[in-house]
């Protein structure tokens, strides 16, 4: 089979009619356009939802869960081994939330080579006062470096600087909620009370916003040595550890194998946030199922136009066949003609969908929830484009293999003979 | 001994639709190289029906059909293509010369998918024929801007172009006007006696058969007088 002059046939078929051709194409260009835009949009949108949550959640958390021991003692006795014990009204005992012995698991995890990184922290329920009322909330002392590399704490202080935590002593960073508040200003001072009683006077250096607005109600920062300090504990005292991994699909095997070393709770960010994953993936399916459709549609515009190509060309492919062209060359002829609408009309789509999708992403998208976002956010995964173009040139190969197929098996003395 | 080119052994067709008609019966005969042969007869006599079958298009029948010694009988459509091409040149009633080519590009295409030659040189042998015909300086036209003789003159250059075994023609002349049609009628003649070509003309002319080396009488599917 003579491939170029194949090409040259159908090249010259599709020019002869390219008004139906542009049609066509611009079918493909359009669902292509859209299918890069959609994906790219929706992926953009999922990737700021989930680093919502994923960027500022730790892989695995080590903690001390308040909870009733396990191992009752009428359990350990062998008297009553084979009986169905029933316990009622237990409650939890040693109520003490601190790791043991963290030094030596600190160490045990920064040999481990799964582990990115681990950054400890303290959670201390406090009320903050207002004048005569007092307000729940949640100060969390961190260790301001690792908190920064692994969870970008700099992204979410949006007035003061983070390192003013370490910088400047019993610092606090107060979420935006509760201090709008208790109408503290940088540099005030506030004054906490701590659940054992004592009130304790903080300099607010910043304002933290998390995009989850009941949380910037609740939740402030403040230094490891400082929230120790109101605590009361010495500068050994962290409650978690959080740990983030190199494969955050590791997680629950590893959080796993940590609770058993460690003999402490462990919680990984699959099970905490399952609910996310699930929506991540429902909208990836419905911008996929919206993207095919379109090609789909499109794919059939390019049917028909083929189909009516065939019905006008009966002559020239019964002449084709009649010189020598075997029905397998008139099948390739249509099949090229398909896939190069496909090609082009794919090829111009994926320009115009990377257009669109910049055009989206410079539009201004301000929201008090979502800081550090400025625009429509945006995924240009290469992957997206790749799919697009094999997509294009699959449906348009199904779309033209029926009307080539016809093409190929038209017997050339029927049309020679009608005239 | 002149060598055979073409040879029909015991050729049976019917037509199935709607009730069994049978169109050609037990037809024998032999083309013998550089020969100029015209079919004549009725019409609906099969004149036309056994062409196609000579020429290979119509697979559906019974006997055996030799084309330059090999039978057609066992080939596949692609090899029957590939036989058409090479060896068989066309010409019908309507020129079907494909509008969408210049005349050159129209000529030029059998030689093309033969592949014996190269571009150019295919081109300048396209060229050639058209000489020949007489419509060189049409060549670079389309297919669609040519009066109806000169088309049927590029279609003979077309079926010319890989210098095939046999010309077939199915009433080349039936479309054009008198004066026209001599002029193929013309060419015809010269391809025959001064190029040695072979041709296989159906035609319902009895002036143009008369003028031909042999004249093929059909009769209701029978050939009586070869």
């Amino acid at each position: 089979m003579n491939i170029k002059l194949i090409i040259s046939i159908a090249k010259s078929l599709l020019l002869a009619r390219w008004k139906q051709t542009l049609v066509a194409a611009i079918g493909v260009t359009f669902s292509i356009t859209m299918f890069i835009t959609l994906l790219s949009f929706m992926s953009g949108l999922n990737d700021l939802l989930d680093g919502l949550i994923l960027n500022r959640t730790a892989h695995i958390k080590i903690f001390n869960e308040i909870k009733a021991n396990p191992k009752q003692p009428i359990n350990l006795s062998k008297k009553f081994k084979e009986n169905y014990n029933f316990i009622q009204s237990i409650k939890p005992n040693g109520a003490r939330q601190e790791i043991y012995n963290n030094g030596a698991i600190l160490k045990a995890l920064k040999a481990d080579n799964r582990v990115m990184g681990i950054a400890p922290k303290i959670t201390a329920q406090v009320f903050y006062n207002v004048g005569t009322i007092d307000i729940t909330g949640v100060i969390n002392g961190i260790d301001v470096e690792a908190e920064n590399r692994l969870f970008f704490f700099k992204d979410y202080v949006t007035t003061g600087n983070y390192i003013d935590l370490l910088n400047v002593p019993n610092s606090i960073i107060l979420g935006k909620g509760a201090a709008t508040k208790m109408i503290a200003n940088i540099g005030d001072v506030i004054q906490i009370t701590t659940p054992k009683g004592d009130r304790i006077q903080l300099k607010v250096v910043g304002y933290f916003q998390s995009g989850l607005l009941e949380l910037d109600k609740v939740q402030s920062y403040a230094s490891l040595a400082t929230t120790q300090k109101l605590l009361g504990k010495p500068n050994n005292y962290i409650t978690d550890i959080q740990i983030k991994l190199f494969d955050i699909t590791q997680a629950p095997k590893i959080g796993k194998e940590y609770a058993k070393i460690f003999g402490t709770d462990a919680e990984d960010i699959q099970t905490a946030n399952s609910q996310f994953e699930t929506g991540s993936s429902i909208r990836t399916l419905i911008s996929y199922a919206v993207g095919i459709t379109l090609l789909i549609v499109a794919g059939f515009g390019i049917y028909n136009i083929l189909n009516m190509m065939i019905y006008e060309k009966m002559d020239s492919i019964a002449i084709l066949k009649a010189t020598g062209f075997s029905g397998k060359d008139v099948n390739a002829i249509f099949i090229i003609i398909a896939l190069s609408i496909g090609f082009f009309g794919g090829l111009v789509g994926l320009l115009f969908g990377f257009g669109l999708s910049s055009v989206i992403d410079q539009i201004p998208f301000n929201t008090a929830s979502l800081p550090t976002i400025k625009t429509y956010p945006i995924n240009y995964n290469p992957k997206f484009y790749l799919i697009g173009t094999i997509f294009s040139l699959v449906t348009t190969y199904f779309a033209g293999m029926f009307p080539a197929r016809k093409a190929s098996k038209i017997d050339p003395v029927v049309i020679i003979r009608g005239k | 001994m002149s060598q055979i080119v073409l040879q029909a052994e015991g050729i049976n067709k019917s037509f199935h639709d709607p009730i069994t008609i049978p169109v050609l019966k037990d037809i024998n005969f032999s083309i013998n190289k550089g020969e100029f042969v015209s079919v004549i007869g009725k019409s609906g006599c099969g004149k036309s029906t056994l062409l196609y079958i000579l020429s290979t298009m119509d697979t559906d029948y019974e006997g055996n059909l030799f084309i330059d010694g090999e039978s057609m009988k066992q080939k596949k459509e692609g090899q029957l293509a590939l036989v058409r091409n090479a060896k068989i040149g066309f010409v019908f009633q309507f020129h079907y010369l494909l509008n969408e080519f210049s005349v050159l590009r129209n000529v030029m295409l059998p030689g093309l998918k033969l592949g014996t030659y190269s571009e150019q040189e295919v081109e300048h042998r396209a060229m050639e024929k058209l000489k020949i015909l007489g419509i060189e300086n049409e060549a670079m036209k389309m297919a669609n801007q040519l009066s109806g003789g000169q088309k049927q003159r590029v279609a003979i250059a077309r079926a010319l172009i890989n210098d095939p075994l046999i010309i077939m023609g199915d009433e080349p002349t039936g479309n054009l006007d008198k004066k026209n049609g001599e002029i193929v009628f013309n060419i015809f003649q010269e391809l025959a006696h001064e190029f040695k070509q072979t041709l296989l003309i159906v035609t319902h002319d009895n002036e143009f058969a008369k003028s031909t080396d042999r004249i093929i009488e059909m009769h209701d599917g029978r050939i009586i007088k070869c």
